[in-house]
């Protein structure tokens, strides 16, 4: 029975990535340009139309989009995602070589932000419509509210000018370098997810197994430890695996400003020079390893709710 | 059934979180080293940190390879390669590598190159390596194949004779240009574009668009370097490299904000820099139908107020410009006339031509076209949109609308002539204090970066005339023409000349802006600690 | 309670009427240059002080409103009108559901911002560009919470009476179904204009949202970022200007949504 409904999930995978590939393989070959007509121009020589054409139909560039297509996706699986025309190095192992420092920076920022939203979350709920509560919750508007790039100058300003704790260009992929973009990711993030967190445990709070506890001389905080908190997990989950998908298209930003060599700043240089190979890779993969997080948290849901496991068998 | 269905769940996740682990320690690995290091390196080795803005693929500079677009700017800066020839502070020409030159006839040189010099990777560097290194360069770089026109180049011990196709007056100046560092052929290229020079630093690792490391170079032939370490840092955002220079984690700055200077006008940091010929300009686009009408590129030129632009947005750091050349050269400065600003007449001149605001709008307009310009620019000189955003203004208040295209990929849209009208970019006018460079570069019908189409016929024959001169009086005057030509065109406007300054924290020492911007990391650089 | 939605809304309306009577709001005009008073802290005649043009940043914050404020509201517009429209489509056509969803599926997959710099590398900036980007990503969640909302009120007794009396299939979706979900979109809606503002500032901060001269907050703040410790007036009034927006949509969006929760009215009754 669960074992069926999981190789659904995954069988669905699969027209998830063509989906994925096909719209990001059209989406860049509108943009125009094409490996033949880069290389021409950034060596600056004019070609004749006959010429290109040659070129092009040695790379199969003269074929129907979607045989294009087809081909490059075998590539792809492959491994082979083509030079870029940039560097003119090849873009897969380019792109791997700096996915562990963005997927480290992701990491750091979703626990600062677990670590930060769930236990204010909680005690904002706890003191409902109390001092605490609305210090929580106005603190938490001003954070939701200022872009992230703002964020990061006044962190940079505060900890490293006023206070010099931690360093503002990243050297290497370190901790103390991820200091400043995983706190610039976190304040954002949790400052919204906090209130979502207050969210959830006042709803269970108002159920009526709670009251029935606080009825029977129960102590809210045992309440909260023993269940209230256990049927969360599922609003927290999705907030965790939501916060990832921010987080991974999020810290292209981030990198930037704070020089961290991850795909992000990849992805943003790549844009800007119109690196279109480099560009496609970054998609691909993001929406890839988004797509998996969806997976395991789904997974997740049904071993820790229940209710959704009920739901699933009766369907 | 349900159990072994959570029990493999769970060992997922367990394994999904020692694979995080891994890639964590792993990271932490490569990472935690860099605070110990550094302790270290404070106790034993000399370290530096030099914040660059500019070094980065978008202002062709994705490698340290001096044939490859333009590397040997990063190569010559960051003193990993040096050139045969380089010029004093009074952009005289003096022999660097070479110990002395001669020249045979109009188009034979011989050089002597200086003894005992080798490269870092350990080759001795004689005529032969010098031969091989040339050639590769007239082959990879067509830039410098236009501007050599080698035909011939014998090697023979320390001796080098070169022969070119035409007479070449400007020869030792080209051979100083960064993209003549010399560097060991046969140890080749590295994946990374990191060549062996000769000069006071190793390269030994790069990142594009991130990092350069560099070593001292032990058998340095002119002296010794007094730094062991140093890290060139692309940081391209101009706030992250203020705030490093602040917090200390950098201790050169090329490339700051004018805005920012305030903050390191004080004893704890310390300035130093010269008037350049680096000019920031535009070029009309000469197949684009609005920028033939003259009318239109006159009253462009004449609509910018020069003098603004120099004191409000770059902070006095810089002079207005009437042609490509500073005052520093005879030909240059006052020598030659640019229309003044005087937004009544250029407005004049539009209502001439037939360009009026029909319809009330504020911009003007002939049969039915509405006279809109493309401005095409880069952000990595941070002056550059700075300049377009007032222009936009100015250019309104006489009834032209400027439409702003701001983008790092200049290089490959200023190719597609149906995609804007005025190209600004910023260009070392004289780097070799001779003019010829400038109209090669930029003017003519065989100029790589003709970008906008100018043809003058007057322009090419004088410029032929120039390529046969050696008399320096008469490649002054003939210059001084050459601009006038192109300024009564209106086919360029010459903003303004930027002032080069480096910041660098108060215990560096031997860093001295040169005016041809070349020459930063010498083995003369220091740090106290 | 009743106050305090009363006072959101009065809010909300005085930032969109101000937004869109800005022209006539400003005391300079936001884009004339001035060498001579460029820099200037606030002062009686500046009140935001000046930029390094000289333009008035008051006049600029204010004009800087309506680009905000209307291309955030213009996206969370389209986003939630396509949304609905295609989920409660699917709710309601069990073929439909299968092609739609899975194709919100994939549009989900992409993280926001990865999407959009692919879309603004393959269009170019402008402000347009960032707001069709974000709205290529966006629209799945409404449909997701206009499918679900569907599913749940399709197999009420009250529908099911309503299509016994003779209504049509659009009837039934038009006078029962939409009016069901109206509330919960509403406030997804509130609660979204001030995301979709930051996501639009932070593509001007990469040079992707609105082009010179046009005066947006983002592309104010990200030009003024240099300036935060010599003159800090540049980039604080754009971003006070973001934040008591983004806050005001906020409160705007959860009074609403307190406002229509009965359970949270008993709730707090139970007190």
């Amino acid at each position: 029975m669960r074992g069926t409904d999981i190789r659904k999930r995954l069988l669905l995978l699969i027209p998830m990535v063509l989906g994925i590939t096909f719209l990001s393989f059209a989406l860049m070959h509108l943009a125009g340009s094409d490996a033949v007509l880069q290389k021409a121009e950034s060596s600056g020589i004019a070609l004749s139309q006959e010429v290109l054409e040659a070129q092009r139909a040695e790379l199969g560039l003269d074929q129907p989009f979607i045989l294009q297509y087809l081909n490059w996706l075998g590539r792809f699986l492959t491994g082979d995602m083509g030079t870029s025309y940039v560097s003119g190095k090849d873009v897969w192992s380019t792109f791997l070589s700096k996915l562990p420092a963005t997927l480290l920076l992701t990491g750091t920022s979703l626990l600062l932000t677990a670590g930060i939203a769930i236990p204010l979350g909680i005690l904002s709920a706890v003191k409902q419509n109390r001092f605490t509560d609305g210090l929580i919750r106005v603190c938490s508007f001003v954070g939701n509210s200022l872009p992230n790039f703002f964020v990061a100058l006044l962190l940079m300003y505060l900890l490293s000018i006023q206070m010099p704790v931690f360093p503002v260009i990243a050297r290497g992929i370190g901790w103390r370098s991820a200091a400043l973009p995983t706190l610039t990711l976190a304040i954002a993030m949790s400052a919204k997810y906090l209130r979502q967190v207050r969210a959830a445990v006042l709803e269970e709070r108002n159920r009526d197994y709670v009251a029935g506890e606080r009825a029977r001389g129960i102590r809210f905080g045992v309440t909260l430890r023993k269940s209230v908190l256990r049927s969360c997990m599922v609003t927290l989950l999705t907030l965790m695996s939501l916060s990832a998908g921010s987080l991974l298209g999020g810290t292209a930003i981030v990198e930037a400003i704070f020089m961290w060599d991850g795909v992000g700043k990849l992805a943003v240089d790549a844009m800007e020079m119109r690196d279109y190979p480099m560009i496609q890779a970054y998609v691909v993969w993001m929406a890839l390893i988004y797509a998996l997080i969806n997976l395991i948290t789904d997974v997740l849901y049904h071993v820790l709710d229940p209710r959704i496991r009920l739901e699933g068998e009766r369907s | 059934m349900k159990r072994r269905w959570i029990r493999r769940g769970v060992g997922a996740m367990l394994l999904a979180a020692v694979l995080a682990g891994c890639a964590g320690q792993a990271a932490r690995e490569s990472g935690e080293k860099d605070p110990p290091v550094r302790q270290e390196a404070v106790q034993e080795e000399k370290t530096l940190v030099f914040g660059d803005t500019t070094f980065n693929a978008e202002n062709g500079e994705s490698d340290i390879n001096p044939h490859h677009d333009s590397g040997g700017w990063a190569c010559i800066r960051y003193g990993v390669g040096e050139t045969l020839f380089r010029f004093t502070d009074q952009m005289e020409i003096e022999p660097w590598l070479a110990e002395s030159y001669e020249r045979v006839d109009e188009r034979t040189w011989r050089i002597t190159l200086k003894e005992g010099i080798s490269f870092t990777s350990g080759r001795i560097m004689d005529a032969e390596a010098v031969k091989e290194c040339l050639e590769a360069l007239v082959e990879a770089n067509a830039r410098a194949a236009g501007n050599l026109r080698l035909e011939t180049v014998t090697a023979e011990g320390l001796t080098l004779t070169i022969g070119t196709k035409v007479p070449v007056p400007a020869l030792l100046n080209d051979l100083a240009d960064p993209y003549g560092c010399i560097y060991d052929v046969q140890a080749g290229v590295t994946e990374d574009g990191i060549v062996q020079g000769t000069g006071p630093y190793r390269a030994v690792a790069l990142t594009t668009d991130t990092s350069l490391e560099l070593v001292k170079n032990e058998q340095y032939w002119n002296g010794e370097p007094k730094i062991d370490r140093i890290t060139v840092r692309t940081i391209t955002d101009g706030d992250t490299l203020t705030v490093a220079l602040q917090s200390g984690e950098i201790d050169v700055a090329y490339g700051m904000p004018y805005i920012s200077y305030p903050l390191f006008e004080n004893d704890r940091y310390t300035f130093t820099g010269c008037s350049t010929s680096r000019v920031i300009f535009g070029a009309m686009n000469f197949e684009s139908a609005i920028m033939q009408d003259p009318a239109v590129r006159k009253a462009v030129s004449m609509g910018i107020d020069k003098e603004g632009f120099v004191e409000t947005l770059l902070g006095g750091n810089g002079t207005p410009a009437a042609g490509p050349f500073p005052d520093t050269v005879s030909f240059g400065g006052d020598a030659v006339r640019a229309p003044a600003y005087d937004p009544e007449k250029a407005m004049q001149v539009l209502e001439e031509a037939g360009w009026t605001d029909t319809d009330g709008d504020g911009i003007r307009e002939k049969d039915g076209t509405p006279l809109t310009i493309r401005w095409l620019t880069y952000p990595s000189r941070q002056e550059q949109p700075f300049l377009a955003e007032a222009a936009q203004a100015m250019l309104k208040t006489i009834g032209i609308r400027v439409e702003i295209q701001n983008t790092a990929n200049h290089n490959q849209v200023r190719t597609d002539r149906s995609a804007w009208d005025i190209y600004v970019s910023t260009f070392v006018a004289a780097p070799t204090g001779d003019p010829e460079y400038f109209f090669a570069y930029h003017c003519l019908d065989r100029s790589g970066s003709n970008d906008g189409r100018y043809h003058s016929d007057r322009l090419e024959s004088l410029a032929e005339e120039m390529e046969g001169t050696f008399d320096t009086d008469r490649r002054a005057e003939l210059a001084q023409q050459m601009q006038q030509i192109i300024l009564d065109d209106s086919a360029y406007i010459f903003f303004a000349h930027l002032r080069m300054n480096m910041i660098s924290a108060s215990n560096v020492t031997g860093l001295t802006a040169h005016p041809c911007d070349y020459y930063e990391i010498t083995a003369d650089l220091d740090i106290r600690e | 309670m009743k106050r305090k939605l009363i006072l959101c809304s009065a809010l909300a309306l005085g930032l969109v009427l101000a937004a869109w009577f800005a022209e006539a709001l400003c005391p300079f005009d936001p884009y004339e240059q001035n060498f001579a008073a460029a820099l200037q802290p606030p002062s009686w005649e500046h009140w935001f002080g000046t930029d390094r043009f000289g333009r008035d940043m008051l006049s600029r914050v204010i004009m800087g409103a309506r680009v905000s404020i209307f291309s955030a509201l213009i996206l969370v517009g389209i986003i939630s009108v396509t949304g609905t429209a295609i989920g409660v489509f699917c709710g309601c056509s069990r073929r439909a559901d299968a092609v739609l969803m899975r194709l919100a599926d994939i549009c989900l997959a992409f993280p926001g911002m990865v999407f959009g710099l692919a879309v603004a590398a393959v269009l170019g900036g402008g402000i347009q560009n960032a707001v069709l980007a974000l709205a290529a990503v966006s629209w799945p969640k409404y449909a997701r919470i206009a499918r679900s909302q569907t599913l749940a009120v399709k197999n009420a007794d009250y529908i099911a009476a309503a299509r016994l009396a003779g209504d049509s299939f659009w009837q039934v979706i038009g006078r029962h179904i939409l009016p069901n979900i109206a509330g919960t979109i509403l406030v997804t809606a509130m609660l979204d204009v001030g995301t979709m503002m930051m996501e639009l500032a932070g593509f001007s901060f990469l040079g992707l949202g609105a082009q010179p001269p046009t005066a947006d907050w983002g592309s104010m703040m990200s030009e003024g970022r240099s300036m935060l410790q010599l003159y800090p007036w540049v980039i604080f009034t754009p971003g006070i200007g973001i934040v008591l927006s983004v806050a005001i949509f906020h409160l705007l969006g959860e009074t609403i949504r307190d406002h229509m929760d009965p359970k949270n009215r008993t709730g707090r009754r139970r007190e």
